[in-house]
């Protein structure tokens, strides 16, 4: 076991592709460190270069604090899991796990017992004989692991090992992957696109951007405390609401311009947050969970009109458009934005049992306690650290 | 019931004849084309029936048109070293297929798997190489056999065979390859394996439909050559099967039957070989195709 420190790796493929910039991260020893991200967002190509599978232009990758960049994958004693799995097709079940252990020299009898511990683990002792073709996905899925577990290695790497899997197999396999490295208590580095598998696995999640490091921290910090409109718009489901206005701090209440509305919120914004005296163009975040419906008549209020209207079962997303407003969602760099930005500015989550229509009018308020404030321009967080 | 609003179809006027519906249709073809079938194959398997017969008559037999007989057989063994020829047909054959895997599998593997700077340069040299026909490289070759001496035995031979047969192979195995998924290797990789391990520890195994094309159709071409076993291999001791029926209707004999007989030896191991290996050869021939 053995933590795995990234210290300033950079990723170019060909003459400009950085597909990692600059990434400096530390796994602990024991640690799930989840890496979560959009589409060419760099999270793979990092697991990779810890694999052994991709070359390092310039930084420097340690496990177990020796500096692996030149390092064969062989002699990284790091096992991975694929996101199509990548069994042996002409092999057995028993045979695939037991590879890794045959290559490495291990007697026969060692092997035979890891591997019936692995399959018992894995609940996979009933299929040993049998083909991978002949397995379910997420009997393969398990079979990958126990590839990667009997190995006892120094670190586990899973490249969105969950993505071929229907819905339900998704949500009892993160549990088991869960509990195994919990049990086995080995750094993992975790690689998904499914913001709900990096909040529910990972004891800190990695958010990345363009091959950049956005932030680190625990789920609910991340959740809570977004350092920039990226990571607020992409953590959380549906993402926080983003919305571009003016802030005047004034008559101990900081005043928020949603168009033509105002609403007032608690003053101690003003010491938790940058906001100048003098007022200041930013993008509010509100997650849906803190749009409020309430009475017309309550102080506060942000008049809307119901654009439509999804039953989930558990909840209901209402989505919401400003009546008289002018206030218009997010943008501060509309490139970059574009990705998290939605037509209607306000999303609110509620009970199953709250009765809204398409076309209704609503009155909504927000969470007094759960307002997030960033810079309009560079989109970062105006919270004071 | 036919609503009255509905206008009546073409099919439907007395006029007309009407079409036969689709399953009668789809019938027909099918009893079409398995007719067409019976035909090529009786056109394909005709001349093998005739080498059958022929070979089973005497010279006497064959003129009379009826009877059946050994002598052709026992005739052709006495005429050439029938045994000893079609051992070096598959000594030459065996050998440069060899040399053909084990030059064209690290090849495929490399150029589909690794990433280097002239993969495709170096790709696309090796395989318009295929478009280069025999004849016109033959004196240059045989100059430099020659030169290193070996024009006497099997290795001229094997050497020609092999340099012949590696593009189409280097290709045919790249394109095999390039259907494997890299997590495949990869895993193989983490796991402890080095490329050549992967390789030959989990591309080769499921690698068998590629390995039993490339075997076949280079069999069938080496197997049925003649000229560079008449060019390369001057030892009469060990010249092959196809220079020996050519030596036997230079002038050794005149029987027909004898001929059919030695034709017959000639054809029938490439034809075991194709029915053998047929089931692969046709995933190895289509592979890629349905990706």
């Amino acid at each position: 076991m053995a933590e795995i420190t990234f210290d300033a790796v950079t990723k170019i493929f060909g003459d400009d592709v950085r597909a990692v910039d600059e990434l400096s991260l530390h796994v602990a020893d024991g640690e799930f460190m989840v890496l979560v991200g959009p589409s060419g967002c760099g999270k793979t190509t990092a697991l990779r270069m810890l694999a052994g599978l991709e070359d390092i232009t310039s930084g420097s990758l340690s496990i177990g604090g020796a500096v692996v960049n030149n390092v064969l994958p062989k002699d990284r004693d790091v096992a991975m899991v694929f996101q199509n799995y990548a069994l042996y097709p002409h092999m057995s079940v028993e045979k695939n796990i037991g590879f890794a252990l045959k290559i490495r020299g291990d007697s026969k009898s060692e092997i035979k017992r890891k591997v019936e511990e692995a399959a018992a683990t894995l609940h996979l002792t009933d299929y040993l004989e049998r083909r991978p073709k002949a397995l379910s996905g997420g009997q393969r899925q398990r079979v990958a692991m126990g590839r990667a577990i009997v190995r006892s290695p120094r670190a586990f790497l899973m490249d969105e090992p969950l993505s071929n899997l229907d819905a339900q197999l998704r949500v009892e396999m993160r549990l088991e992957i869960a509990r195994i490295q919990r049990i086995l208590g080995v750094a993992t580095v975790y690689v998904t696109h499914d913001q709900v598998e990096a909040m529910t696995m990972g004891d800190r999640v990695a958010v990345l951007r363009g091959g950049r490091l956005q932030q680190v921290d625990t789920p609910q910090d991340l959740y809570d405390h977004p350092i920039n409109e990226f990571v607020a718009g992409f953590m959380g489901s549906p993402p926080m609401n983003l919305v571009r206005c003016h802030v005047r701090p004034g008559n101990d209440r900081v005043e928020v311009d949603f168009g033509d509305q105002t609403v007032e919120l608690p003053w101690h914004y003003t010491s938790s947050h940058e906001l100048p005296a003098s007022g200041l163009d930013v993008v509010v975040g509100v997650r849906p969970e803190d749009v409020i419906i309430t009475d017309a008549s309550s102080p506060n209020t942000i008049k809307t009109r119901v654009e439509r209207r999804e039953a989930l079962g558990a909840e209901i997303l209402v989505h919401l458009t400003h009546l008289d407003s002018n206030a218009d969602t997010a943008s501060s760099d509309p490139g970059a934005l574009r990705d998290i930005s939605r037509r209607a500015p306000l999303v609110a989550k509620m009970g199953p049992r709250v009765h809204v229509a398409v076309g209704d009018v609503l009155s909504v308020q927000i969470s007094p306690e759960h307002a997030h404030f960033f810079d309009a321009t560079t989109g970062v967080t105006l919270r004071r650290r | 019931m036919t609503s009255l609003l509905t206008p009546p179809r073409a099919s439907d006027s007395p006029d007309e004849p009407t079409r036969p519906p689709r399953a009668t249709r789809s019938k027909l073809g099918r009893w079409a084309l398995f007719f067409a079938m019976i035909v090529i194959a009786v056109i394909m398997l005709y001349p093998f029936w005739v080498m059958i017969v022929t070979s089973l008559k005497s010279e006497a037999q064959f003129l009379a048109g009826q009877g059946f007989s050994w002598l052709s057989w026992k005739n052709l063994s006495a005429t050439i070293p029938i045994g000893q020829e079609v051992l070096s047909s598959t000594i030459v054959c065996s050998a440069s297929i060899l040399v053909i895997l084990l030059v064209g599998l690290p090849a495929g593997f490399a150029f589909s798997k690794l990433r280097f700077r002239t993969s495709t340069a170096v790709f696309l040299v090796i395989v318009s190489a295929m478009m280069v026909p025999l004849q016109a490289i033959l004196m240059p070759e045989f100059v430099n056999v020659t030169k290193l001496g070996l024009t006497g035995g099997y290795w001229g031979a094997i050497l020609v065979y092999a340099a012949l047969g590696t593009p189409f192979s280097v290709f045919l195995f790249t394109t095999y390859f390039r259907g494997v998924p890299d997590e495949l290797i990869e895993a193989g990789i983490v796991d402890g394996l080095g490329y050549f391990g992967a390789l030959w520890r989990l591309v080769l195994p499921i690698a068998v439909p590629a390995i039993a094309t490339v075997t076949v159709l280079q069999f069938i071409q080496i197997w049925d050559d003649l000229l560079v076993g008449l060019l390369f291999i001057q030892n009469t001791s060990e010249r092959p099967i196809t220079v020996g029926l050519a030596v036997l209707a230079a002038g050794r004999t005149t029987s027909i039957p004898e001929l059919m007989a030695g034709s017959l030896i000639s054809a029938l191991p490439a034809m075991l070989v194709y029915l053998g290996f047929q089931r692969y050869l046709v995933k190895g021939l289509t592979m890629g195709i349905d990706r």
